[in-house]
């Protein structure tokens, strides 16, 4: 009677069990590793918006600060995204015939809101507060990056807990001072990290890493 | 654990005063051994097998995983054009007013972007004083039920309303030719200047129609017992702070009787070693004023006003009270011993005692309270009277306030009937009749806020707006008046009865809002309203506050009223008051004799009241303060009274008198009076939706035709089936160790050194973790003494922190989702004890149990000493709620979100996570509150004040039992009571160093009842 396995058959159990374990190990670390790249993260999507707003004409030809359009930044959770009338503050005097705002007319005109495709995701157990941040010096560009170049709105950050905790552990290098803070291009001179810890001083910033600093 | 003096549940004491919280537990001599996990505790979800789970977590990461990919991205909507005063993501508060009984209840409510989501108190309101009590919690949960009445339907047709009210027009214009003799109204009993208004037109243009003023259990014999007393139907309004000695005629005014919640922290105040007061409550069933006092005589309803008289007769007798010689009877049977010590209490504490007489009890009760007063004299002290604001139709008992009315619906000489009273079908007495005539009217018009027997049998149905949804206005019991202002736009299509009675004023096109406010720019003595603006300026809508100086020197008092939720006004001076004795003997005089047998007790109950809150599921899963029974009613009996009849707890009895019979469960209640069946009604309707349908039973058959809504001749008896009762008390035993403490004032001097083992640091191999140097310590502490044990707290909760209900089956396997759970203990024979209250929720330990065990970290301690639940972390082991020696920890086992209503979603707290199926939960401390007020303060650079991150329970808690705050802040209130003599942890021998501390409950019994 002949043998139940060839010898070949050792050789392709062996291969099966290593073809089993690793990609048992490498399904986890593949999704692991998609949560982390930025394709995973959504840092690499294009995002198309209803209107073609470009952020890069608003804040550098027209130099309107942030704090015009995103009125509650400072003082509420939301940094706010501006209402129909807001737009129409200028926009009812400039471009007021242009075609790419026919539908922020339309808007004004029936009363249905401009429904904007949020770029910014953070998952709903996580309580962000803008107004935490700004005011106690982390500006605009930290996490939303060099929002005057974009032709329309990317996520820069990988939003992940990772990125906020590295902040959260050491802020110092990424505070600038309160007049600074919507600015896109400010740097200073000298060590960054070091005036960063004489603004954590003058500003009372204690950045704390509890669960429920930012889940409830 | 060593031995104490102290009266320990579970322990032989010194004072023999062994604690036990069911019947089952105090005959067994000791908790049920095997009692820490609800049987079931270990059951897997139904439905869902592990197999079958497994089966379905692999297809779903399969799938998931190429879901993940193509996650939708959401939508951002802004405003069009932004409204006046809300900042997205920045709850508002605004101030409005709830009706209790047709008094204002003055609240205000929270807000995210237009959507009420919490209801608080009003700190400036007189009846609230910043206090709620669970009915209030819970009456935002209306506003979003998904089975409530949209639109207008007339026989079968739905109308718009402009076609609702051109019919109403119509048909008012119809009634003009003979003065509205077939035109009749029946209301609730109302406070509202406006409906008082409307009801004064109405009568002008109808000079025959009538009104007429009804609910099951109003207080028309408060008010006639003013009037045999002082000539006149008036409230009388306690002052309970300002009482030594308060003697309670089966008056529950801790929780339903007068102002509560008032009541509540006036007498709170008064249970601090200090400046302790004395109650005493003569009662039938156990309710929870008789929980808090300190003396509790139990007597069946009827035998009241026996006692009230041997009270009379004593201080007549023996304290020289001579007015009160013809009133007084001498004391017969078990309680002369008591009655003697109640007047000789009540005579050393003149002009500083009180007697207060319960709604149940005749207009004689009352009218006896007011002389007992008034030769105390108490009156201008204690006791004040008021005129009456309250609308209240004819007054007195059940047959002067309806029997009009019903006479003239049998005759058939009603053409027309308003019914803006809820659901009289069910609630009013059989004798009446009103099932049968009732259909027979011409154009029955009902105005409701669910479908129920009245609507269903009406030709004419209107849905009513809730109160969050409308304009209106109503008074406090001292005349304050609030304007009921909405928070949203009405969710479906409803109205209000302000704009019914309008539209029969011929006012209907006017619409609630103008009504409301012109009549009060009339009585705020304004002249007429400016022209109306023309253009863009007419458009804007009222709110809009965009508008600069207003053209209407009206407009800026009005908002000084909405904002601050009162109308500042001079507020009517007390009404002097004479007392007409003699009446007031043939008042008692005429009461007959009690009747011998087993006595039927119809009550309003705890949590539905007369049964219009039957369909709010979370006052039905909110444990009954005193027996714990969720979701069902059962008729209430003593232990020797069910031995006698042969009952125990959960068989269902057939209960009749009068020829009437109701089948419902019995529970024995420890403390009931003998021969008196506590029957709490609302439950069982003919018409209900899917909460009201769970269980329960119509105890309104057994109610007399006339008041008192006592009467003896009840018969019971077993049918021999069982009903499972889903009563939580035994839930979650903490194995008889010291818990809930209390004390007698007098001895609480050689206690308070022994409570030195029940504090203080344990030996641990640890090094405890020092939080000392950390900015702030969160604790809580929470005063037994203060604590009524009412359970706002508990609802509050509820609200605050998208709390889910689970449905009676989950609740009998102890699957309840409360975070914080109040206990009552009782202490003493069954038949007579005392009670204890004790609000539980996690204690926050420093030394945590739970995190100990947790395998993935998702317990976690933070800086500032909180435990932490991270949801996201959890993968449901349930380790941490087994190793929680308090029991505090929920677990979710069923996906109980996942078939809720989307009108339902939208009443979510948004600053709290809702929690999936699976994942462990418990009380955060609020800590989504701690966070908004500690950004806040961090946003300007400064620390968070001393009140301002409250949490819900400690915010609704109308005796201010829970206080929180910073414990690394000696001048905080929490320190200054972690602190206190009466200060102990719980189960301090686990060395647990719980955040939250206990302070031991205070009695002051009278030493000659000893």
């Amino acid at each position: 009677m002949s043998a139940l396995f060839t010898p070949r058959a050792n050789g392709i159990f062996k291969a099966v069990l290593v073809i089993l374990v690793a990609g048992a190990g490498g399904t986890v670390a593949a999704l692991m590793g998609y949560a982390r790249v930025p394709y995973g993260t959504g840092q690499q999507e294009q995002i198309q918006q209803p209107v073609v707003f470009d952020h890069r004409h608003h804040v550098q030809d027209d130099l309107i600060d942030c704090r015009y359009c995103h009125t509650t930044v400072e003082r509420a959770p939301s940094a706010g995204i501006p209402s129909t009338e807001l737009c129409l503050n200028c926009h009812s005097q400039v471009w007021n015939k242009s075609p790419l705002l026919d539908l922020v007319r339309a808007s004004w005109f029936s009363g249905q809101p401009i429904p904007w495709v949020r770029v910014h995701r953070l998952p709903a157990f996580v309580y962000f507060n803008h107004s935490a941040h700004v005011n106690k010096g982390v500006g605009c560009v930290e996490c939303h990056g060099r929002v005057d170049r974009m032709a329309a709105i990317e996520q820069v950050a990988p939003l992940n807990m990772g990125w906020c905790l590295d902040c959260h552990r050491d802020p110092y290098p990424r505070l600038r001072p309160l007049e600074e803070i919507t600015s896109m291009t400010w740097m200073p001179e000298g060590d960054r990290a070091q005036l960063g810890r004489e603004l954590a001083r003058k500003y009372d910033v204690k950045p704390r890493t509890s669960c429920y600093t930012c889940h409830r | 654990m060593p031995s104490l003096g102290l009266p320990i549940y579970g322990q032989q004491s010194g004072l023999d005063a062994r604690r036990w919280r069911t019947l089952e537990e105090h005959d067994a001599g000791a908790p049920p051994a095997s009692r820490e996990f609800q049987p079931g505790a270990d059951l897997a979800p139904e439905g869902l097998g592990r197999r079958s789970f497994l089966q379905l977590l692999g297809a779903s990461a399969a799938l998931g995983g190429l879901a993940a990919c193509q996650v939708p991205r959401e939508k951002l909507v802004p405003y069009v054009r932004p409204a006046a005063g809300v900042v997205p993501s920045v709850p508002g508060a605004y101030a409005t007013a709830a009706s209790d009984r047709g008094y204002a209840v003055g609240l205000v409510v929270t807000s995210w972007e237009g959507r009420p989501t919490k209801i608080e108190g009003n700190r400036d309101h007189p009846a609230s004083l910043g206090g709620t009590d669970a009915i209030r919690q819970a009456l935002v949960l209306d506003l979003y039920d998904p089975a409530r009445l949209a639109g207008f339907r007339h026989d079968r047709r739905d109308l718009s309303w402009g076609a609702a009210l051109a019919e109403l027009g119509a048909l008012a214009r119809a009634h003009e030719k003979d003065q509205g003799a077939r035109l009749r109204f029946l209301v609730e009993p109302t406070s509202s200047p406006t409906l008082a208004d409307l009801r004064a037109r109405i009568l002008r243009r109808f000079p025959r129609a009538r009104f007429d003023a009804w609910s099951a259990f109003g207080e028309g014999q408060a008010r006639e017992g003013a009037r045999v007393a002082f000539g006149r139907p008036l409230d009388a309004v306690h002052a309970v702070g300002a009482a030594d000695v308060i003697l309670s005629l089966e008056s529950d005014f801790l929780a339903h009787d007068g102002d509560p919640l008032r009541h509540g922290r006036e007498f709170a105040a008064r249970r601090e070693p200090a400046n302790l007061n004395r109650l005493y409550v003569a009662e039938a069933g156990f309710t929870v004023t008789g929980g808090a006092a300190d003396h509790r005589l139990r007597m069946r309803s009827a035998d009241v006003l026996g006692f009230a008289r041997a009270v009379a007769a004593e201080l007549a007798g023996r304290h020289g009270l001579g007015a009160l010689a013809p009133l007084g009877a001498p004391a017969a049977g078990p309680h002369a011993k008591a009655a003697a010590a109640v007047a000789a209490d009540l005579a050393r504490a003149r002009g500083r005692s009180l007697v207060l007489a319960g709604a149940a009890q005749p207009a004689a009760v009352h009218a006896l309270a007011a002389a007992m007063n008034d030769a105390l004299g108490n009156g201008g002290k204690t006791v004040t009277y008021r005129e009456s604001v309250v609308f209240d139709g004819a007054g007195g008992g059940v047959r002067s306030r309806l029997g009009a009315l019903a006479t003239e619906l049998r005759d058939g000489a009603v053409d027309t009937l308003v019914v803006t009273a809820w659901n009289p079908l069910h609630t009013a007495p059989a004798e009446l009749g009103l099932r049968e005539s009732f259909p027979e009217v011409r154009s029955s018009i009902v105005l409701a806020y669910r479908e129920d027997e009245t609507v269903r049998a009406a030709r004419f149905r209107l849905a009513q707006a809730h109160f969050l949804e409308a304009w209106g206005d109503l008074r406090a019991r001292d005349g304050t008046a609030t304007i009921v202002q909405p928070l949203v736009a009405p969710l479906v299509e409803c109205t209000t009865e302000v704009d019914l009675l309008a539209a029969f004023a011929g006012v209907g096109q006017l619409g609630a809002y103008r009504i409301v406010r012109d009549g009060w720019r009339a009585r705020a003595g304004f002249g007429p309203p400016p022209p109306p603006a023309a253009g863009r300026e007419a458009a804007a809508s009222p709110a809009d506050t965009n508008r600069g100086v207003p053209r209407d020197p009206f407009e800026l008092r009005w908002e000084e009223w909405l904002s601050a939720g009162l109308v500042r006004e001079g507020a009517p001076a007390p009404a002097t008051v004479a007392l007409d004795a003699e009446r007031v003997a043939r008042a008692i005089a005429a009461v007959p004799a009690p009747a011998a047998g087993l006595e039927a007790r119809v009550v309003p109950d705890a949590r539905l009241l007369d049964g219009r809150h039957s369909e709010n599921a979370w006052l039905r899963e909110f444990p009954d303060p005193v027996t714990k029974l969720t979701w069902e009613n059962a008729a209430l009996l003593s232990p020797a009274t069910a031995r006698r009849l042969g009952i125990a707890s959960g068989d269902e009895v057939e209960l009749a008198r009068g020829g009437r019979k109701v089948v419902g469960p019995a529970l024995v209640v420890p403390g009931h009076a003998d021969d008196s069946v506590t029957l709490p009604a609302g439950y069982g309707q003919r018409v209900q939706g899917a909460v009201g349908r769970v269980a329960g039973f119509d105890a309104y058959p057994l109610r007399p035709a006339d008041d008192p809504p006592f009467a003896a001749g009840l018969e019971a008896r077993p049918t021999g089936r069982r009903v499972l009762l889903a009563i939580t008390q035994g839930h979650f035993t903490m194995e008889g160790r010291a818990i809930a403490l209390a004390e007698d004032a007098s001895r609480l001097g050689e206690a308070a050194h022994r409570l030195d083992e029940l504090r203080g640091a344990q030996p641990t191999i640890h090094a405890p973790a020092d939080y000392s140097k950390e900015e702030y310590r969160w604790g809580m502490a929470i005063d037994l003494s203060r604590c009524i044990g009412c359970g706002a707290c508990t609802v509050a909760c509820q609200a605050e922190n998208n709390i889910p209900v689970v449905g009676k089956d989950q609740v009998l396997r102890s699957r309840e989702m409360h975070w914080l759970r109040v206990d009552r203990y009782y202490e003493g024979s069954p038949e007579d004890p005392r009670s204890v209250s004790q609000p539980l929720a996690c204690v926050h330990c420093e030394a945590a149990p739970c995190e100990y065990v947790c395998p993935v970290n998702a317990t976690v301690h933070s800086d500032e000493g909180l435990n932490e639940m991270v949801y996201n972390r959890c993968v449901g082991t349930r380790y941490c709620s087994n190793n929680c020696p308090y029991k505090v920890r929920r677990f979710n086992y069923l996906d109980y979100r996942g078939t809720v209503a989307p009108s339902l979603k939208i009443l979510q707290n948004p600053d709290v996570t809702v929690r999936a199926r699976g994942v462990m939960e418990k009380c955060t401390y609020c800590t989504q509150r701690i966070e908004r007020a500690r950004i806040s303060a961090r946003n300007v650079g400064r620390k968070i004040g001393p009140d301002e991150a409250v949490p819900a329970c400690a915010q609704a808690c109308p005796a201010e039992a829970i206080v929180f705050g910073n414990l690394n802040d000696p001048a905080s209130r929490v320190s200054r009571l972690h602190g206190d003599a009466r200060r102990y942890d719980l189960l301090h021998e686990l060395g647990t160093r719980p955040r939250t501390a206990y302070l031991v409950k205070v009695r002051n019994p009278n030493p000659e009842l000893a």
